[in-house]
């Protein structure tokens, strides 16, 4: 004979003794407890979000004088003779000129051209970018007018800057973080895209400023810097100033990784 | 049991686990969404999937892997291991939304292929602080992956028990290779002593309840039968074992157990031809021997399933003396017959 008051579960039975139902009854309790605490531990350690912002639905014409001093850039009138330089981005992890070469060769001279473009805006503490994602929406509405680029002016010779090198598209608002270690392989493969790098400084009072990063002869470098991306750096070099942007002109080989222990251990 | 292979044999108690999973699961994401919106608004939804449904996978991988000892120290627990399985894949579509998500957003769109970029666009290997965690988290996804693949009865079956079983045991390196993921990665960026602490609380938890678990089984294994004559080496007496029950000896190296039923006694080897489950932890059921992990069954006199299934497992001759029972550590071919002793 079967000994009736002898318990024992078995899954395809239906039933369940009283026992071994409390006890799954207080498992189950206490793993949504379980699962509650980790939920609230985990979202309420979170570094709070920036608040940048990438309109990825919604597409907004810009028009403005096109540059690349080194990097695509328009120039943008905001009000009776103040302008800003919006840096132009292609979609993904790429950089504006595979976007820019159907103009590039229907005009002669883009640089100093009026041209409208169609995209999305990326924005964050002052500063202003554009995705191209179709060269469709790249017009021509005046030919190149030198008179109407913007003026460099050299400010500082060999200043040393503290910081982190990262990709402005998606520190300005396309990644929450967009930078630091989680985000650092993204921002290789951005900047190796032909993103331009940019070095972001933050001083004692927590203000911030970007410098778009160059070689000593201001032209653009994108896959001699990667090591360098997304860890705390020391950059030296000449400070130029492109109107509402910073350009930091380097030699590469000088940068220093700034080796930070971790905060964990 | 079954004879034919389908997805998913359904019966009440399943439906009604897989209910709480799912309940678990929602409840879980409502929170840490939730909390997020309404405490830190500026995030963004991508950022948002990534880490709800990341810890999830890892809560959910906590709870997976308490389940096993709590199951082997406690029998009430065993509903849980049941359909544990469905709750595996549940914890590896989390993880594959976590990663998949991360690639598309960290790896992918660029000028190289995403799987190499997992590897290549980091390459500070031989440094603790800059490590590359998302290699750890891609191998962690692997394994989960293959084990959620295989977790069908199916595989079971084709890849034999044993290899099975080394297959699922790797959810041990899978665990190992997230928490380093964990903390070589989010925790680096963003240390709080709530994550930590949580995270060393799970892995204190699991390791502990692994060894008191494993120091159980290792005594039980190192208890030798003390008498042996004319190679019949004495277990125990048949008061001993309870009515539809057994006892387990270590015989020779191999665990048996000593079922009693209908006045009589039978002796089988100990583990499960499905799952490798404690057979002497079983219960005989309508005459047959179940397994207390997912109730397969035995005839305790010739080690088979009943038909129309074809399981078999080794059987054992006893003797009674004296109602003093002896077994002969010599195990029979699988499914071999021995008629019990009456008594």
């Amino acid at each position: 004979m079967e000994n009736k008051e002898d318990d024992f579960y078995i899954g395809y039975v239906d039933n369940i003794s009283v026992k071994t139902k409390k006890t799954v009854t207080n498992f189950v309790f206490f793993g949504i407890l379980t699962l509650i605490t980790i939920a609230v531990i985990f979202a309420f350690t979170q570094n709070t979000f920036k608040n940048s912002t990438f309109e990825l639905t919604t597409n907004t014409k810009i028009m403005g004088v096109y540059h690349e001093m080194p990097y695509p850039m328009l120039k943008v009138k905001t009000a009776e003779n103040t302008f800003k330089n919006i840096l132009l981005l292609g979609f993904g992890k790429s950089s504006a000129n595979p976007f820019l070469k159907k103009i590039r060769n229907e005009i002669s001279q883009l640089s100093g051209s009026m041209v409208s473009i169609e995209g999305n805006l990326i924005y964050y503490n002052g500063k202003t970018l554009l995705q191209i994602t179709n060269d469709e929406k790249i017009t021509l509405v005046e030919k190149a007018n030198s008179q109407k680029l913007p003026q460099t002016k050299s400010l500082v010779k060999d200043m040393e800057l503290k910081g982190e090198i990262i990709d402005p598209k998606c520190y300005f608002g396309v990644m929450k973080p967009g930078k630091g270690k989680i985000h650092r392989s993204c921002a290789v493969l951005c900047i190796s895209g032909g993103i331009p790098p940019v070095l972001a400084t933050t001083d004692e009072n927590n203000i911030s400023e970007y410098y778009l990063i160059t070689d000593l002869k201001g032209n653009p470098i994108n896959k001699k810097i990667l090591p360098y991306i997304g860890k705390p750096s020391l950059l030296t070099g000449n400070i130029v100033q492109l109107e509402d942007w910073y350009q930091l002109q380097i030699d590469v080989n000088t940068i220093k990784d700034l080796n930070r222990p971790s905060k964990i251990y | 049991m079954g004879v034919n292979y389908q997805p998913v044999l359904w019966n009440r108690n399943k439906k009604i686990y897989d209910k709480w999973i799912v309940i678990g699961m929602l409840i879980y994401l409502l929170c840490f969404i939730g909390i997020t919106i309404i405490t830190n608004n500026e995030t963004s939804v991508e950022t948002l999937i990534i880490r709800a449904f990341g810890t999830l996978a890892i809560a959910l991988l906590h709870i997976i892997l308490v389940i096993g000892p709590l199951a082997r120290l406690n029998s009430k627990f065993l509903p849980l291991l049941y359909n544990r399985r469905h709750l595996g894949v549940s914890m590896f579509l989390a993880a594959l939304v976590h990663g998949g998500f991360s690639v598309f957003q960290f790896h992918s769109l660029g000028n190289v292929n995403p799987i190499y970029a997992i590897f290549t666009s980091n390459m500070d290997y031989g440094s603790l602080a800059n490590f590359p965690f998302q290699v750890l988290g891609f191998f962690a996804l692997v394994i989960l992956f293959l084990m959620a693949a295989t977790s069908h009865d199916f595989w079971l079956k084709n890849l034999s028990p044993k290899t099975w079983k080394r297959l699922h045991m790797m959810v041990y390196l899978a665990y190992g290779l997230i928490i380093l993921h964990v903390f070589l990665g989010a925790l680096q960026q963003q240390p709080s002593i709530g994550s930590i602490a949580i995270m060393s609380l799970g892995f204190i938890t699991i390791a502990t309840l692994h060894l008191v678990t494993g120091s159980k089984e290792t005594k039980a294994d190192k208890t030798k039968t003390q008498h042996i004559e004319n190679g019949w080496e004495y277990v125990c007496d048949i008061d001993e074992v309870p009515e539809d029950r057994a006892k387990i000896f270590i015989v020779g190296k191999e665990r048996i157990a000593v079922f009693k039923y209908d006045n009589k006694l039978s002796a089988i080897s100990n583990v499960c031809k499905h799952q490798g489950g404690p057979l002497g932890e079983g219960k005989v059921v309508d005459g047959c021997v179940t397994c207390p992990w997912h109730g397969y069954q035995y005839l305790p006199h010739n080690g088979q399933s009943p038909p129309p299934f074809t399981e078999k497992i080794a059987t054992y001759r006893l003797k009674n003396d004296n109602n003093k029972i002896y077994v002969l550590p010599e195990a029979l071919a699988e499914g071999t017959e021995v008629e019990p002793i009456t008594f």
